[in-house]
């Protein structure tokens, strides 16, 4: 089965054949057997937002069809900063090396964060993104993502191991990264660059967790440029994904000329 | 219920609550910390929990943990429960508040406005005779209630107009319409006390010609920039410019001509005009209005209207744009100046309005029965032979309520917009000589009021009142909340207002003193 995303008819639209063997048409069941089981059905919206994701479809938040890959430009914004880091394997990597040759998804997150338009969900859209990425293997191959903590005295290599273990369904699929900033300094150049606000709270013990921040998910092409910039009202599963396979045809134009 | 839940699951909010549980599952589990996220059993359960509504037989790597295993997770258990309660509670919407009219994407004020920044056009003669960012406390209560607490010049006249905050509301961008320089303001450190950090004095040569800016519009991490003019002829074909948060230039989208529509249907309405833009982001929708170019804008205001030749040249177009893609999508013919774009604000208010200043008519767009976008004249302003020149409206946060300035006989007309198909003038009140802008609380209790239109375009003589009014609204009627005369004052022409204050979801703490 062939299901187009972002609203067009490419040669890189998606098959999700995994998908179909998951869900069967006819497999609805039900097992009241279980009290904690009936606990369970009174919870069912909740519980099915835990399980794994499904393809992204217009909805009363996003609700329109997004241009078709290709069908627009995405004007260069400005090169993607370089800075040191240090990956959930206790690695020390560069920025740059995670922003260059593939498309790549860059999402400065907090793993504190409880601020339901903010960390959550853009990890959430990452999440569905990267189970997408499973089933296709050009934006398996083609893309990357990176998760980037700006809480680095919080947010240590071990904590970002089980975060990621936690807010990854598939082991396969693209690349996908967790890091933070290698020391304070570093942290501060990279977020002046990226224009990444963060902010302390007055009230650290806040439910929505101790900062503030604007939301931002960077789009950065092969060869290290931003070419978008989203946040809560922008951040569409959908067009993210038109706009990596946006840029996938501009390669492929570019490799043909 | 199968169909429900698999709608449910593709939808935004499915993606949102298992996030939330994601981030509230480790921020709740003590086990998460230094080790592998707890027993891992949340993960699992998630799983299962999926088993129990889908049973997929078929796929058997899911099928090799049998439900039963929850037992061993009984402490997880109680947490994953207290995981969904929290869920629920954070979910509940923050109470923020901010000026009606400003862009969905711009970081929040939570609760009431400190401040009222007011872009001042300066006048020659009158104090240091420059634009001006003047500063006014509105805090309830404070010494300096309606009083200017600061005020922080530009360089020289170059008809201060319209501005805007960049999306996480640390910058605040004011537009010279007629030297066409943008004036970055810091207004993050101390938001009592804006200051100007960069100026952009090469527009024209950077946008590719486009000249006249007229405010910015917050989208994430650069700021969009209706124009209304263009450096070849100084008519009104113009365009969109957008530049980054960092002050560099982006691109340029100019809007659809009928020489070049750039594949908008309305192609035969398409004269170029810009004037206001603004974003429905759950329709993907930019809509963009109309109104005259430098030629004119620049023109004696008598001068120019007893030129037929230069009537010609006023804006007769909105254009429905596919926002993401940038492109022009539809032309409606809206005759008169379309101005000021007001977005409802419910989540099933597919429609905007707006009111044209030469026809003096109110003009909604909208998503028609199939989801096409409309545009149609629902009332007329008032029934002043001549019209009355309205030239700012604000919608109310729960789209009651409509607010339409008219400059021509300085009153505040009052609409009920319940039906936005027939709304219907419910009251009206003299503000001024002359009135221009209007600025709106969340709240819909306090509006203020300025009353400059243009340099060359405000009243003479005693009529030249140049105010800040700031009134509060209890559905019924406006009352007087204070005063400021800007020409006792020496300040100028007050124009555009945006509301500041210092708690934008957080205290004003740099990340760096995080330790």
């Amino acid at each position: 089965m062939v299901r187009s995303f972002g609203g067009g008819t490419t040669s890189v639209s998606s098959k999700m054949p995994g998908r179909d063997r998951a869900r069967p048409s006819n497999c609805f069941v039900l097992n009241f057997d279980r009290p904690f089981i009936v606990a369970f059905t009174l919870f069912l919206p909740v519980l099915a937002a835990i399980s794994f994701a499904a393809e992204p479809t217009r909805d009363s938040d996003y609700d329109y069809d997004p241009p078709a890959p290709g069908s627009y430009s995405l004007p260069v914004i400005k090169p993607a900063a370089d800075g040191a880091l240090l990956d959930s394997n206790n690695k020390s990597v560069k920025l740059r090396d995670l922003t260059r040759g593939r498309i790549t998804l860059l999402s400065f997150i907090y793993t504190r964060c409880a601020a339901p338009k903010a960390c959550p969900y853009a990890t959430g859209v990452l999440t569905q993104i990267h189970d997408l990425s499973v089933d296709d293997k050009t934006l398996a191959k083609s893309m990357r993502l990176v998760s980037l903590s700006f809480d680095p005295e919080y947010d240590t290599p071990q904590r970002l191991a089980a975060y990621s273990d936690n807010v990854r369904d598939q082991k396969s699929g693209c690349e996908w990264s967790f890091a933070t900033a290698k020391s304070r300094a570093e942290l501060e150049t990279i977020l002046a660059a990226y224009d990444q606000a963060v902010d302390k709270r007055q009230n650290p013990a806040d439910p929505q967790g101790p900062l503030y921040h604007t939301l931002r998910v960077f789009l950065i092409d092969r060869e290290g440029r931003i070419r978008n910039i989203y946040s809560s009202g922008t951040l569409d599963p959908r067009l993210v994904v038109a706009d990596v396979k946006t840029l996938l045809l501009e390669n492929a134009r570019v490799s043909k000329q | 219920m199968k169909a429900i839940l698999s709608d449910w699951r593709k939808s935004k909010k499915f993606v949102e609550q298992r996030a939330e549980l994601y981030h509230l599952w480790y921020r709740f589990n003590p086990m998460s910390s230094g080790r592998k996220l707890g027993d891992e059993a949340a993960s699992q359960l998630a799983s299962r929990a999926t088993l129990v509504t889908t049973a997929r037989p078929t796929n058997p790597t899911k099928m090799k943990t049998p439900l039963n295993h929850l037992h061993t997770a009984r402490f997880s258990r109680a947490i994953f429960c207290a995981t969904i309660l929290c869920t629920l509670v954070f979910s509940a919407n923050v109470l923020r508040a901010d000026e009606t009219c400003s862009s969905p994407y711009l970081a929040r004020i939570d609760g009431q406005e400190e401040f009222v920044y007011v872009w001042t056009l300066g006048v020659e003669g009158m104090g240091d005779g420059s634009d001006k960012l003047v500063t006014v406390d509105v805090k309830p209560g404070s010494p300096s209630y309606g009083k200017v607490v600061s005020s922080s010049s530009v360089d020289g006249r170059n008809e201060a107009h319209h501005g805007g905050f960049t999306d996480d509301r640390r910058q605040l961008w004011l537009a010279g319409l007629e030297s066409s320089r943008v004036f970055i303001f810091d207004v993050h450190t101390n938001p009592a006390k804006p200051k100007l950090t960069r100026t952009i004095d090469n527009f024209a040569e950077t946008t590719g010609g486009a000249v006249g800016p007229h405010g910015a519009y917050a989208l994430p991490g650069r700021v969009l920039i209706p124009c209304l003019s263009n450096a070849k002829d100084k008519g009104g074909k113009t365009a969109l410019v957008e530049y980054g948060n960092d002050g560099n230039y982006i691109t340029t989208h100019w809007l659809p001509t009928k020489e070049d529509a750039r594949g908008a249907s309305g192609a035969e309405f398409a004269d170029g005009y810009g004037y206001d833009a603004r974003v429905l982001p759950r329709k993907n929708a930019l809509l963009t209005s109309s109104f005259t170019g430098w030629n004119n804008y620049t023109t004696d205001f008598g001068k120019l209207t007893a030129d037929p030749e230069a009537m010609k040249h006023f804006g007769n177009t909105m254009v429905m744009w596919d926002f993401h893609a940038r492109q022009p999508k539809k032309v409606f013919e809206v005759p008169g100046a379309p101005l000021e774009i007001r977005w409802a604000w419910g989540d099933k208010h597919n429609y905007a309005f707006t009111a044209t200043a030469l026809t003096s008519k109110l003009w909604l767009v909208y998503a028609d029965d199939r989801g096409e976008w409309q545009a149609k004249e629902v009332a007329p302003i008032s029934d002043v032979k001549g019209g009355v020149l309205p030239v700012d409206i604000s919608i109310s946060s729960d789209d009651k309520t409509l607010f339409v300035d008219c400059f021509g006989d300085g009153k505040c007309r009052v609409f009920d917009v319940s039906d936005p198909q027939k709304p219907k003038q419910i009251y009206e009140k003299p503000i001024g000589k002359q009135v221009n802008m209007v600025s709106q609380s969340w709240d819909g209790k306090r509006l203020y009021f300025t009353s400059s239109l243009l340099a060359r375009w405000d009243k003479q003589g005693a009529d030249n009142e140049q105010f800040l009014r700031g009134y509060t609204w209890d559905g019924k009627e406006l009352k007087p909340a204070f005063d400021l005369d800007f020409t006792a004052l020496k300040l100028g022409r007050p124009h555009h207002m945006l509301f500041g204050s210092t708690k934008i979801g957080a205290n004003r703490t740099s990340v760096a003193s995080i330790r």
